[in-house]
Formats: C-alpha cells, sequence, structure tokens
C-alpha cells in the first residue's frame, strides 16, 4: 500500500519532468546539427564580446541583488524601525513592474525630454552634461535589473530569516557578537541556499532578457540569438545558440548543490519561535528606514509615480476596446497557470525531498531549463511541438487554443515555483516528515496532513511570485496566443514597439496594481496563517 | 479538537483546488472551443489576420471594415520574424488568411519559405501603383528613412545625399540606433542592391566613423539626442517626427520644434505590405480586406494616425507630411531586399556598428 503511494511521486514527477523536456527536445537536437555560415560569422565577430557582456551583466546583478535583498531582509526581520511593517511586504513590488518597462521609464525620465533634465534645464537653469545621465549603457543594464529583480533575493532570505535563525541570531547576540559581526558570520552562512535559489531567478531572468538590452543597444549573448535570428534570417543558429545557453545553464545549477554545502539549517523544535527584533534607535532608526525607502523608491515609488504622470499625458490616446477583457485575460491566465506551477513544484519537491536520488535531483533542475533561454525560441519551439500533436492525434487543435499557451508558461515559470518550494521543504526539514510517518501516516497522507500545512506561507509566496511573472510576461503571449486573445502586457507590447511610451504607461500601471492586489491579498492571507 | 480543524481546513484546501482546476478549465476550454468552431466552419465569415503592425489605427480599421462587410476579422498581433516562424511552423494547418507586416525584406523570406500565394483583384491594381505591389504581395505604406538635423547647428544645404553624412565635418555629430534595427538592416540592403556591397560597406564604416556615440535607444531618442545636443544628425524614419509632434509628451514636442528633415537624394524608403497565406481557408474575405486596406479611406487614415506614407495616389497627404515637400525615393527590387539582409548584418558587424 505504502510502496504504491510512493510509486505516485515519482511517476508523477517524471511525467512533469517529460513535459518540460519533451517540447524542448527540439533545441537540444540542434546543438548536434552541422554549423552553418551564419555560425561562423557569430563565432568570429560576436561570440566572445557578447558573452563577456552577458557574464559581467549577470555577475554584477547578482552581487548587488544579494547586497541589497539580504541586507533588507536582514534588517526587516531582525530589527524595528518606522515603516518596518509596511516594507516588509511592499519591497517585493519592484518585481511588478517588467524590466523592460523599467528600462523605458528610467531611460525616459533621466533622458533629454525627462524630469529629471527638465528640472536642471527649467527650473534651474543649468545645462548638464549629457554623459552623466545616459544610462543604456552595461553600468546602466546592471542598475535595471538589480533594482526590478532583487525582490527574489529579498524575497526568499527575509521568509527563511524570519522562521528560521531566532535561536542562532539570540545566541550569537549574547555570545557578545554585534550586529555586522552576526550579519557576516551568522546571517550569511545560513542563508547560503536561499540566497543562492533567489539569484539563480535573479540569472536566469537577466540571462534570457532580450528586452532591456536590445533598446539600451548592448549586446549580450540573446542579441546573438536574436541576430541570427532576426538579422541573419537563421533560425537554426539561434536555436543552437540558445541550446547552448540552456545545457551551460543546466550544468552550472547542477552544481549548485554544491554551493548550497551540506549544512542543513531546519526546524529544531516544535514551536517556530520568530526572531525577538530589536529596536533602532537614533541615527541608526533614521539609517535604516532611509535605505529600504531609498531601495522601495528607486525600485517602485518613482517608476510608477513617472507612469502616473505619463497616463495624464496619454490617456486620451488610447484605443479602449476590450480593455476590462484584457484584464480578466491577464488575471485568468496567471492565475490558473500559478496555481498549476505551485502544485507541479509541490509535487517535484515533496518527491526529490523523500526520494534522494540522481533521478530526482535531475527533475528538480529539469524545472530550471525552461527560465533559461528568450521566451521567443521557447515559442516558436511550443509551436512545432503543439503541431506535431495536432497531426498525430486527428481532431485536436490545440495549436490554435489557449493551451499551447497555458503549457509553455507552465514550461517556462515552473523555475520560479519549484525555487521557492524546495526553499520552503528545505526549511522545514525532515523531522516532521519523519514523525508524521513514524506515527503511522503515508508519504502522501504526510503531505496532506503534515506538509502542506507547514509550507502554507511558502505556497502563497510561490504563487504570487508566479502569478507576477506571468502576468507581467510577455514573448510568449505575444507570441503563442490565439486570435483576438489580448493581455495587458500585450497592450503595453503594442504601444511600447511603436515608441509611444507615455501610451504604454497605462497598461503598465494595470499591470502594477493588479499585482499589487495580488501580493498585498497573498500577504495578509500568509501572515494571518503564520500567527 | 486538533484533527477536526485540520480535516476542515484539507476540505476548504481540496475544494479551493478543484474550483481553481475547474475555473481553469472552463476558461481554457471556452477558449479553445471558440477557436475550433473558427477553424471547423469554413464558410463562417470570418478572416483571420496575423500582423505585425501593432497600431490602432489597424484595429480602428478592421472594425470599420467588419461594419461595412459583415465579416469579422479575427487578429494576431506580433513582431514580423516571429510571426514568420509561426507560419512556417504550422505549416498548412496555419489558420492565417492574411499576413499583414512592416519591412518589405520580409517579402523573399515568405516567398522561399512558401507561405504566401497570388493575389489577384482589380481592386487592388487600381488603388496601388504597379511599382508597390508584386504576384503575392501588395504595398499598403511606405516609411522612408531621412535625415534629421538641428536647425541651427546643420545647414541642410550641405546634405543632399546620404554620402554627405560621411564628411569630416560630420565627425562625431551622427547619430544612428543599433544594427539589430530592421529599419538598418533594410536601408543598408536597398544600399547593396543600388550600389553593390563594397560602396554600401564604406558608408556604413563612414558613418560608424563619424558617430556621436555608440548606438542605442531607438529612433525618437536619436531625436532627442540631437535636442540635447550629444550630435547634430540623425538617421531615423520619418513617421517619428510626425508621431514626436503629434506626441502627448509636451517635452517631446519642444524637442521636435527645432527639428528638420532632409529627404535626400534617392531617399531610402520600405514598405508595410500584405500578403494572402497558402494556407488561407478564407481566401476571397482575406482579398476583400486587401481592398478595403488599400481604399482611400484606410489609406488616409494610416497617413493621419500614423504618418506613413499612403501607396494610394488619390489620397491627400495630411499638412505635416505634404509640408516636407516632393522627394524623389530610390527605385528597388522590394522582393530582392530581403535577400542582402545577411550582407548587411555581416557588413554591421565588420565595421563596428552596434
Amino acid at each position: 500500500m505504502k510502496k504504491l503511494k510512493f510509486n505516485g511521486w515519482a511517476v508523477l514527477s517524471t511525467i512533469i519532468s517529460l513535459m518540460i523536456v519533451l517540447p524542448n527536445l527540439d533545441i537540444i537536437i540542434h546543438l548536434f546539427q552541422k554549423p552553418n555560415e551564419t555560425w561562423f560569422h557569430i563565432k568570429e565577430y560576436l561570440l566572445k564580446d557578447y558573452i563577456t557582456a552577458s557574464i559581467i551583466i549577470v555577475t554584477f546583478t547578482i552581487i548587488f541583488t544579494v547586497i541589497i535583498g539580504v541586507t533588507l531582509a536582514w534588517l526587516i526581520s531582525a530589527y524595528d524601525f518606522p515603516f518596518r511593517k509596511f516594507l516588509r511586504w511592499s519591497l517585493i513590488l519592484p518585481l511588478a513592474i517588467p524590466p523592460y518597462i523599467g528600462a523605458y521609464t528610467y531611460a525616459g525620465m533621466m533622458s533629454y525630454t525627462g524630469v529629471v533634465q527638465r528640472f536642471f534645464r527649467n527650473t534651474l537653469s543649468i545645462e548638464v552634461n549629457q554623459k552623466y545621465f545616459d544610462i543604456m549603457s552595461i553600468e546602466g543594464t546592471i542598475f535595471i535589473f538589480t533594482l526590478f529583480l532583487f525582490p527574489y533575493v529579498y524575497m526568499v532570505t527575509r521568509t527563511f530569516l524570519e522562521k528560521q535563525s531566532a535561536g542562532l541570531i539570540e545566541s550569537a547576540r549574547l555570545l557578545g557578537s554585534n550586529s555586522v559581526g552576526v550579519f557576516f558570520r551568522v546571517i550569511m552562512p545560513i542563508c547560503r541556499g536561499v540566497i543562492v535559489a533567489g539569484s539563480t531567478l535573479v540569472a536566469l531572468e537577466v540571462l534570457s532578457d532580450y528586452g532591456v538590452v536590445s533598446y539600451f543597444g548592448v549586446q549580450t549573448f540573446s542579441t546573438a540569438i536574436f541576430k541570427s535570428w532576426i538579422s541573419l534570417g537563421d533560425v537554426d543558429s539561434a536555436i543552437r545558440l540558445a541550446g547552448i545557453l540552456m545545457v551551460v545553464v543546466f550544468l552550472i545549477l547542477s552544481s549548485e548543490k554544491v554551493l548550497r554545502g551540506r549544512k542543513k539549517f531546519s526546524f529544531t523544535n516544535t514551536k517556530v519561535r520568530p526572531i525577538k527584533r530589536k529596536k533602532l534607535k537614533g541615527i541608526y532608526k533614521i539609517l535604516a528606514s532611509s535605505y529600504a525607502l531609498l531601495v522601495f523608491s528607486l525600485g517602485f515609488l518613482i517608476p510608477v509615480a513617472q507612469m502616473i504622470a505619463w497616463s495624464f499625458m496619454s490617456y486620451k490616446n488610447i484605443y479602449y476596446s476590450d480593455f476590462f477583457k484584457m484584464i480578466t485575460n491577464s488575471i485568468l491566465l496567471a492565475a490558473g497557470c500559478s496555481f498549476l506551477i505551485v502544485v507541479m513544484s509541490l509535487i517535484i519537491a515533496n518527491h526529490s525531498r523523500i526520494n534522494s536520488n540522481i533521478l530526482s535531483k535531475i527533475y528538480s533542475k529539469v524545472t530550471l531549463i525552461g527560465y533559461s533561454i528568450p521566451g521567443a525560441v521557447i515559442a516558436i519551439t511550443m509551436i512545432l511541438f503543439f503541431v506535431d500533436i495536432d497531426s498525430k492525434f486527428k481532431g485536436l487543435a490545440l495549436s490554435t487554443s489557449i493551451a499551447m499557451l497555458i503549457f509553455a508558461y507552465l514550461v517556462r515559470f515552473l523555475a520560479v515555483g519549484f525555487e521557492n518550494i524546495e526553499g520552503g521543504f528545505e526549511k522545514i526539514g525532515n523531522k516532521f516528515t519523519e514523525a508524521s510517518r513514524s506515527l503511522g501516516y503515508g508519504v502522501t497522507k504526510t503531505f496532506f496532513k503534515v506538509d502542506i500545512y507547514m509550507l502554507k506561507s511558502v505556497i502563497l509566496g510561490a504563487f504570487a511570485l508566479t502569478f507576477v511573472e506571468i502576468i507581467k510576461e510577455l514573448p510568449l503571449v505575444l507570441n503563442l496566443r490565439p486570435f483576438n486573445f489580448y493581455t495587458l502586457s500585450t497592450k503595453v507590447f503594442e504601444y511600447a514597439n511603436d515608441e509611444m511610451i507615455p501610451e504604454s504607461a497605462i497598461p503598465s500601471l494595470i499591470i502594477v496594481i493588479v499585482s499589487f492586489i495580488a501580493i498585498f491579498i497573498l500577504y495578509k492571507v500568509a501572515d494571518k496563517e503564520d500567527a | 479538537m486538533w484533527g477536526e480543524t485540520m480535516i476542515n481546513k484539507r476540505k476548504k484546501l481540496i475544494a479551493g483546488m478543484t474550483t481553481a482546476i475547474m475555473t481553469l478549465g472552463i476558461f481554457t476550454g471556452c477558449t479553445s472551443g471558440k477557436e475550433v468552431q473558427n477553424n471547423k466552419v469554413e464558410d463562417e465569415n470570418i478572416v483571420n489576420v496575423y500582423s505585425a503592425r501593432n497600431y490602432d489605427v489597424d484595429k480602428e480599421l478592421f472594425k470599420k471594415f467588419e461594419e461595412q462587410t459583415g465579416i469579422k476579422v479575427n487578429l494576431v498581433e506580433g513582431k514580423s520574424d516571429e510571426l514568420i516562424e509561426r507560419m512556417s511552423r504550422e505549416g498548412d494547418k496555419s489558420s492565417a488568411d492574411i499576413f499583414l507586416t512592416v519591412g518589405a525584406e520580409s517579402i523573399s523570406l515568405l516567398k522561399e519559405k512558401n507561405l504566401i500565394k497570388e493575389i489577384s483583384s482589380d481592386i487592388i491594381n487600381t488603388n496601388i501603383p504597379e511599382e508597390y505591389r508584386g504576384e503575392d504581395w501588395v504595398g499598403l505604406t511606405s516609411r522612408a528613412r531621412v535625415i534629421a538635423y538641428d536647425k541651427d547647428r546643420v545647414n541642410p544645404e550641405n546634405i543632399k545625399t546620404y554620402d554627405d553624412l560621411l564628411k569630416p565635418e560630420y565627425k562625431g555629430k551622427i547619430l544612428a540606433r543599433s544594427s539589430t534595427s530592421s529599419y538598418n538592416i533594410a536601408m543598408l540592403s536597398s544600399f547593396i542592391q543600388e550600389d553593390g556591397e563594397e560602396k554600401a560597406k564604406e558608408w556604413a564604416q563612414g558613418v560608424v566613423n563619424n558617430l556621436a556615440r555608440i548606438p542605442e535607444g531607438n529612433d525618437r531618442d536619436q531625436v532627442k539626442a540631437i535636442a540635447a545636443g550629444i550630435g547634430d544628425v540623425a538617421i531615423i524614419n520619418s513617421y517619428y517626427i510626425a508621431k514626436m509632434v503629434n506626441s502627448s509628451d509636451v517635452e517631446e514636442v519642444n524637442a521636435s520644434k527645432n527639428i528638420g528633415l532632409i529627404f535626400p537624394e534617392e531617399t531610402h524608403i520600405n514598405l508595410s505590405f500584405g500578403s494572402i497565406t497558402k494556407s488561407a481557408k478564407n481566401q476571397e474575405n482575406a482579398i476583400k480586406l486587401l481592398e478595403f486596406l488599400t481604399s482611400e479611406e484606410a489609406q488616409s487614415a494610416y497617413a493621419e494616425a500614423n504618418g506613413e506614407f499612403p501607396l494610394n495616389q488619390k489620397v491627400e497627404l495630411p499638412e505635416l507630411l505634404k509640408s516636407w515637400g516632393e522627394f524623389e525615393t530610390q527605385h528597388i527590387d522590394f522582393e530582392k531586399l530581403g535577400e542582402n539582409k545577411q550582407k548587411a548584418t555581416l557588413i554591421f558587424d565588420q565595421v563596428g556598428w552596434k
């Protein structure tokens, strides 16, 4: 009996992993095809520079997102200062702004006609040197990615610290360690696992981006992919490049376990005790508040304020037909797919936890591959896959339905759900599961009666993140949607693509508002569950 | 007690899950059901459009077409090459009847992939001059890639041709966007077609030598950079000036005030065009739509709303476009434009046009 249920998890995990791998097989196959002329051109002129640029951008973005994400998580969970309660959940809001929209917004603000230079020029009558206002560079790219992606690191680290570290931190404090000492000697080491998980998502999102870099004119590895495809008209080379990216990422991530180290930090007693927060005083209080508010302003308030200003300029020029349907489409699509992703992540994570073998480890890394390459490449692979299925099974018309888009979302964003849920499992450890099982519950029963309850806030968090990711996603919905299917992000694209940034602000703003509400509700619910 | 609440909670959870799955099921079911219907019932009065023209004016025109003919327009929008790849992968299963795009460089790709078929319509043939249509494609609008300049710092008399940009006096003064932009690729492709690879490469090299900064941003950003004094002349599509003049952002309008446009000798123009797909199941409706889009009504809407040049010669130009005056365009073979795309890209990389 037990054996049978046990297999259920393995079977489901296998099916899910196959689901992810099968459509991507086409990409892998391209790796083994004979290289052609384009390939040599790319290798000769472009590859070295592009790879260097990509490595620089990914490395620095990771460094900055980790610094910002971890310090904020630490401040919020271990100290008390003004606005702490509000910042605790609102610091995740920058994720609601798609990086490419963030890029347009910041470039717009910093440009000659933007609010910053206008202030200098019209109010202060100072002619500024344009050099210092040019954000469209590698540095600017890193700035944009850091601002809009740091919540990945912040969120996992904060959840972890709040639950996890009370005992350790208090012991360290008792033993006379000062705050800085606690941070470097206790916090950083115990957070290593979640930091790696969070920054993995950051790295993958940066690698697969083409929106920010193509607007900024920064040439990265995804430029090579799109140059092969669009400019050189060589789809095969493009897919081949994407395949290389996918394999490299897969290999690096497979070594991630090594980075996470052998040490496990999980609940040691039944009552999870929150950290006793230290009240900050005087200058420290002000410093902590200002630092957190500054990050929040840069990553959310300022760009949103700009969007609001643009919305006032442009609302008359917008073609509003079907706007309401666009909103419901966006919400339904994001909610439905996020739900499925959370369920799938739970299955794979639970399987790999109970059954720690090579296969389950591979499964858990497979979840990440869809997130590593540009969405447009995933999209064209999906089309081929679904047209194939349709022609094998008469009467099916999946390739013209929304099923294809939903499936693609599962493949792409399973990583986001999984990284968060796996982190949650790691956090609760095996002790409770073992206790439950030694009391006679099977794996499945334990999962439903014990694990799920302990993971509730993690599950809600994973849902929120995936929801926000999907509602702002562009290339997949652009390329895979059925006829007459519009979402908020396709509307943003229509205007942004035509260089009508003020007009694109209204749908962008609605994306932000919807994400804001979703995050707010989920956090309130999660907090209630925790209490 | 504890056990009871657990069970209740579990029930709630399961109920929640079921509702979510059902919602999703209904949601997907409905949409896919509708789509299947669209495909099955071929005599339904519809036309399925894949369009890389992502403009509001297009949607307004489709609505007008629906009102006038009763033919429902189903629309998927996207980027040109991605839609072409989608059609090519869908093969004869593709439900697209019409493909609309910007950039005549796509014609050769569509032909090569065997995705489009002959259009025969007397109405289209009278609406659009022969130069701007082929056997299996019809031009909708043209766009000119021109030279924008600062009225104070540049004497327009000194720039009569694209080659004049290479003069030493413009060293450090030229602005252009990245070579990954399809507009730049199409432009250089047309130069290759007209003057050969060697000369095109010299030109690209000359521009790179005179660049004011490493290419960044879009066409509007180049104009703003002139206003900011980063450079004096920029290579841009004319309709962006039209859009900036009418921009919802007052500062953009101001920035465009001191900008003049030069239409050089043999101005490079590119076309937005439409084709009927090989897989078209609603061919007659597709032709009707193309006839409508080439009509005076639609063509003047393109010009008014988008600042594109109408190809229907009966349409009167809007004031702004008229103010630019008559200009002489290059005469290229649009069907062959795409054949030089690869060469153009290679040249850009060789001369270091980022």
